[in-house]
């Protein structure tokens, strides 16, 4: 990993974020994540680096791109132009040559400066609805230093600051953001060992631990004062009864005064030309959304698991039913 | 990354709900449109004479859709025009008298009274095109100003043809002092102008000065001499009656009516019967149906008769029963042409009024009034007026904006306008300070400011601001400064087909191929908007020159604070505050072009000069890389750009720094800009040629103060915060013109903003819009238009219009029924939502 603290790479700012914590927000999206989760809805994010992608409804079929690239590992195929990624050095002439941004950049390099000055500009929006701003990611702690330089100039302006991890990082990479976290929202998404490393590559115990760690530190310092856990509900993995029920016995035998709420984030599958963009293949293309039925038996499932029931929450959405069809039960 | 969603809700159109049988009857009855028995057409009335004249075209001038039926409209009103006796000194009079005279006679006497079954309220015909009372040789008058080689006609249609926009004194947008009759009566009026003209010296008796009181103190019995035609007519009614409720209803009506609006109103009733009468007779003065004649502060100067009847045992919803009938005798404003279909002039008149908003030192004035008004609107809705526009600031109560918020999610948007009130108030007090009338807008009386039509700052009973009457095309600047001052493309006569020979129409700045700096190309741009601007003046003042002469208001002057004082008619600038106001179109269009060019010819030297005209001149035909470029790569307004954003403000300051420099010659009104735009930027992107900015000819231009379709990439907050720093943002001390707060815009400029309903699905996200909007209240503009649609929803409206006739859209702060906008209307507010990703 680069040790360039003073540049971040940096995948997407989204303002007026509603689903990221508290009121209105700006989120962060950091490059680069330690997880290879199977559903990942940002498949973009996972490299650590900067890379280049053709946008099909952008393209004036110009053939810039191709004329221009020194490498040649571009090509016009019949679906459109084809980035030979074993070639390609992201150099970035064709994102600079490109008239129209069909060649687009998938992740900056922003300054420190640069990005504070950014982030800020929705401060008036923050102060009125209690938000402010969210590290996100790929993994916002793969890029510890920045980020926490970052947290800490947000707070000394006195802006409420978010950090969403997904728990796979050393323990020193979070004490260096931590104390500039004003909540943490903390992915725990899968309970059973076996499936955590089926589904996300990664082990499951420092996850663990880390969530530990998070919620003892919150014990002995004055931030971050507030804990959220979030679980993605996937079809044919994390959504299922005994993995919510599981994940519940754990925040209530660990964590139990702790985390003010646990959201279930509904699958949804609008990442598929995500994956086609890249070149890659995502197993849950054809995967339709969770009926609203399953989603409600989850979340009930969830509530009943020993936590205080009140700090379940679920958000995203639902499959579209007709209403007044006969109901058609499926397995899912 | 959080979840982006783009799932269609499936929500339901707006239902009407808790009406009464009688409410629910009227508004039904008023839906079936053409298929009434009766209705508020226009009925044309004549002097007699063959050179008589009905219809004011110049009132009409601003609406290029009608330019074509001018002559045609002229000659039906006068063939269907009825005669009336006249009297017999008619001919003896001025024509201010005659004209208070004419109307009043035609109201009076020959208009049928009626009172439709259950109906509160009395006054229903007053759709009405009267004479101009013309003698022969002022209709020559008229003819020539109009309609000669120099003429208002022959100019303005030169100057909406050639791109600039259009302009033309315009009837309407204003707020008459409804408070006063409501508190006095239209007595107190009659004998203010009595004393007055009888204070005249015996010569000024016989002048200018003397004949307009004289004709006011005829129009101000007019509403007295029709409620007592009314009171008759209930009374009769009552006799017939059978059920004994509704025998009642009618006498009392009769009652009240015997008595308002000429005393002073005791209750509630009362005074919403007097506002009905004395608001409609204003649409009859000007020949035209409530053209933004505006209610102003009804929660306010309503609230201590509502209080007195309250008092007295009303029941509160008996109150919004009449309320109701209010509404349904607003919206028959719209039967003026309800035989022509639904096109154009009348899809907006705009009776708006102001609910809510900020009292002396920053105090709220929200009271039950304002709640009961809002219940109102949310069980009559969708109807379209009175138009609502509700002002919030920073002091607004959560109750109001939980309301606000509420009926925006239960509604296809909100059914109302947002105005903010201390963006507004900064420039209402920068209008003050620049044309020196503190006495009459200061920091104690500002927070009484309303807006007329849609969002137009105004006062109130002492202020018409000419808010709709000059509509430019800032965008036209930036096409001279590319020719050196010829149009770009020719002109080219739709009846004919033939071309018109390119001229130099505007100043010669030079040849653009050798400006070597974007300073030289700006310094182009800057003769070229002082150009345009001085042409609208002028041409401007060709109508309203003409209005002053021969299309006195009588009955309206009584209504406005000035005019009995300086004995001049309102239409010579008789207000206490006279404004006219300059409307930029075209700005984000602009403003985007100025930063292309910047761009492509000297940042990225992308292309040479001579390259991008010739591409304009092309329509971008075999330039797709270079449009690409302009659309794609240049930056843009609306994104929160800072750079983007300065040239945004550099360019507003220029043209209203020019717009302060004029005032009309013949009524010496001074201009004050204004960003409206109200559907010219739909109409006039197809006369306009190619943009730098990457638009077609024929592509929609940018809409009032919004960002170009599409640009606004960064979200609502982003936009906002363009938005409001190309207002001219805050002071970083309390050294704004309200607070911290700047507004180089007194009039104004509409925002629209388009959301998914996914961003007020459940309480939370309603707790976070709410949030957004106090945000605004910051950050943002002046006015804010917000969409809540489903695209599916409208998709189906354009395949079976007849089941989604109450399906409202607003565009560009008017509302109208989405069935009855154009295609290509239709298909922009499709495409707007279909790309909002929230």
């Amino acid at each position: 990993m680069t040790k360039d603290t003073k540049q971040a790479t940096i995948l997407e700012i989204q303002r007026m974020s509603t689903e990221d914590g508290p009121g209105i927000r700006t989120t962060v999206f950091f490059k680069g994540c330690p997880l290879k989760c199977s559903w990942c809805h940002n498949p973009e994010s996972i490299s650590p680096y900067p890379q280049i992608q053709w946008i099909e409804s952008k393209c004036i079929g110009c053939s810039t791109c191709i004329k221009t690239c020194p490498e040649k590992a571009l090509l016009l195929n019949g679906t459109g132009i084809h980035i030979d990624r074993s070639i390609c050095n992201t150099c970035g002439a064709c994102v600079d040559a490109c008239p129209s941004t069909a060649m687009e950049w998938i992740g900056l390099k922003w300054t420190l400066d640069d990005l504070v000055n950014e982030v800020i500009k929705d401060r008036a929006y923050f102060e009125k609805s209690g938000g402010g701003i969210t590290l996100s990611g790929g993994e916002p702690t793969m890029q510890a230093d920045f980020a926490g330089q970052l947290l800490q100039r947000l707070r000394g302006l006195g802006i409420h600051t978010a950090l969403d991890t997904c728990g796979v990082c050393s323990k020193n990479s979070l004490e260096k953001l931590l104390p500039y976290s004003s909540m943490v929202l903390f992915d725990l998404k899968e309970i059973d060992p076996d499936n955590h490393i089926t589904f996300t590559g990664s082990k499951l115990d420092p996850v663990l631990e880390n969530l530990i760690f998070t919620a003892q530190f919150m014990k002995s310092h004055i931030y971050p004062q507030t804990l959220w856990i979030r679980t993605p509900l996937i079809p044919d993995a994390t959504a299922r009864k005994e993995n919510i029920r599981g994940i519940g016995q754990f925040i209530s035998s660990h964590l139990r005064s702790t985390v003010a709420r646990w959201e279930l984030c509904a699958f949804n599958n609008l990442c598929k030309d995500k994956y086609i963009r890249l070149g890659l293949h995502w197993p849950f293309k054809d995967k339709e959304l969770l009926q609203k039925s399953v989603i409600d038996e989850l979340t009930e499932v969830a509530r009943r698991s020993g936590v205080n029931p009140d700090i379940v929450h679920w958000s995203g959405v639902a499959r579209l039913e007709p209403p007044d069809v006969n109901k058609v039960s499926k397995a899912s | 990354m959080s979840t982006s969603l783009a799932e269609k809700i499936d929500f339901k159109m707006k239902e009407p709900k808790n009406l009464s049988p009688r409410v629910q009857w009227l508004r039904d009855y008023y839906f079936q449109g053409v298929k009434r028995a009766w209705n508020n057409e226009f009925t044309s009335w004549s002097t007699g004479t063959p050179w008589d004249l009905q219809y004011q075209e110049m009132t009409y001038y601003i609406v290029p859709e009608v330019y074509m039926l001018i002559d045609t409209l002229n000659g039906s009103y006068h063939q269907a025009a009825k005669n009336i006796k006249l009297h017999e000194d008619f001919w003896i009079w001025s024509l201010v008298e005659r004209r208070a005279w004419f109307i009043k006679e035609v109201m009076v006497n020959y208009v049928p009274q009626e009172i439709l079954p259950g109906d509160l309220l009395a006054g229903s015909r007053f759709n009405i095109i009267a004479s101009m009372c013309f003698t022969k040789k002022e209709r020559e008058e008229y003819d020539r100003r109009t309609k000669g080689k120099n003429g208002a006609r022959t100019k303005v249609f030169w100057f909406h043809n050639h791109g600039y926009g259009n302009t033309g004194a315009t009837s309407g947008h204003l707020i008459p002092g409804y408070d006063r009759v409501l508190t006095y009566g239209w007595k107190a009026i009659y004998e203010d102008l009595q004393s007055r003209y009888l204070d005249l010296p015996n010569d000024e008796k016989k002048s200018k000065k003397g004949a307009q009181l004289r004709a006011m103190i005829t129009a101000s019995t007019m509403a007295k001499e029709l409620a007592d035609k009314y009171a008759k007519l209930c009374r009769q009614i009552a006799d017939q009656e059978k059920n004994t409720q509704r025998k009642q209803e009618l006498l009392q009506m009769a009652k009240n009516l015997s008595r308002i609006p000429w005393e002073p109103a005791r209750n509630f009733w009362e005074a919403v019967q007097s506002l009905w009468l004395t608001h409609m007779l204003v649409m009859s003065d000007e020949n035209y149906p409530g053209p933004g004649v505006s209610f102003g502060r009804i929660d306010q100067y309503l609230l201590p008769f509502w209080s007195q009847s309250e008092s007295e045992g009303m029941d509160r919803e008996f109150a919004k029963e009449i309320l109701k009938c209010f509404w349904v005798h607003c919206n028959t404003a719209y039967d003026a042409m309800i035989k022509n279909g639904h096109q154009g002039i009348t899809a907006g008149f705009g009776q708006l009024i102001t609910l809510s908003g900020m009292g002396k030192d920053g105090k709220d004035l929200t009271n039950d009034l304002t709640y009961m008004i809002l219940e109102v609107i949310d069980e009559m809705t969708p109807i379209l007026e009175p138009k609502p526009n509700v002002r919030l600031h920073r002091n607004s109560p959560d109750k109001l904006l939980d309301t606000v918020v509420d009926m925006i999610s239960s509604s296809q948007g909100a059914p109302f306008l947002l105005n903010f009130d201390e963006r507004s108030m900064a420039g209402m007090l920068l209008e003050s300070r620049t044309s020196h009338i503190p006495h009459l807008i200061n920091d104690t009386n500002v927070h009484d400011y309303a807006p007329v039509g849609c969002l137009e700052n105004t006062m109130q009973g002492n202020d018409r601001s000419g808010t709709v009457d000059n509509n430019l095309n800032l965008l036209k600047a930036v096409e001279l400064a590319l020719t050196g001052g010829k149009d770009l493309i020719p002109f080219i006569d739709p009846m004919t087909g033939k071309a018109e020979k390119i001229k130099q129409d505007g100043p010669a700045t030079g040849n653009a191929e050798h400006f070597k700096t974007f300073d030289e190309f700006w310094e182009a741009y800057e003769t070229q908007t002082k150009y345009i601007i001085k042409k609208c003046v002028d041409i401007y003042e060709l109508s309203e020159s003409v209005r002053a002469e021969l299309f006195p208001t009588p009955y309206l002057s009584c209504l406005v604070k000035g005019c009995a004082e300086k004995r001049l008619d309102v239409t010579q600038g008789g207000a206490e505050i006279s404004f006219t106001t300059l409307e930029a179109v075209t700005f984000a269009t602009t403003v985007d072009s100025l930063l292309a060019i910047n761009y492509l010819v000297f940042d990225k030297k992308a292309c040479t000069m001579s390259a991008l005209v010739q591409a304009l001149k092309d329509n971008w035909k075999g330039h797709e890389m270079l449009q690409a470029m302009a659309k794609s790569k240049a930056p843009k307004y609306g994104r929160d750009d800072d750079k983007a954003d300065a040239m945004a403000k550099k360019a507003m300051d220029l043209w209203c720094t020019e717009t302060w420099k004029h005032k009309t010659r013949s009524t010496k009104r001074q201009f004050r800009p204004g960003m409206l735009s109200w559907n010219y930027w739909a109409g006039d992107g197809y006369i306009m040629a190619a943009s730098a900015d990457g638009r077609m000819k024929g592509q929609f231009l940018s809409n009032a103060i919004c960002p170009s379709n599409g640009a606004d990439i960064h979200g609502p907050t982003s936009n906002a915060n363009s938005v409001g720093k190309a207002l001219g943002g805050k002071s970083k001390d309390e050294k704004g013109d309200w607070q911290e707060y700047f507004n180089c815009l007194p009039n104004g400029a509409s925002h629209t903003m388009t959301f998914n309903p996914s961003i007020i699905k459940d309480p939370e996200h309603k707790e976070k819009f709410k949030a957004f909007l106090k945000g605004y209240c910051e950050n943002g503009g002046t006015a804010l238009q917000i969409n809540m649609l489903d695209p599916s929803i409208l998709r189906d409206a354009q395949k079976k219009p007849q089941d989604y006739r109450h399906l409202l859209v607003r565009i560009t702060g008017y509302n109208a029924y989405f069935t009855t906008i154009g295609k290509e209307l239709q298909n922009e507010v499709i495409e707007r939502l279909s790309h909002s990703k929230f």
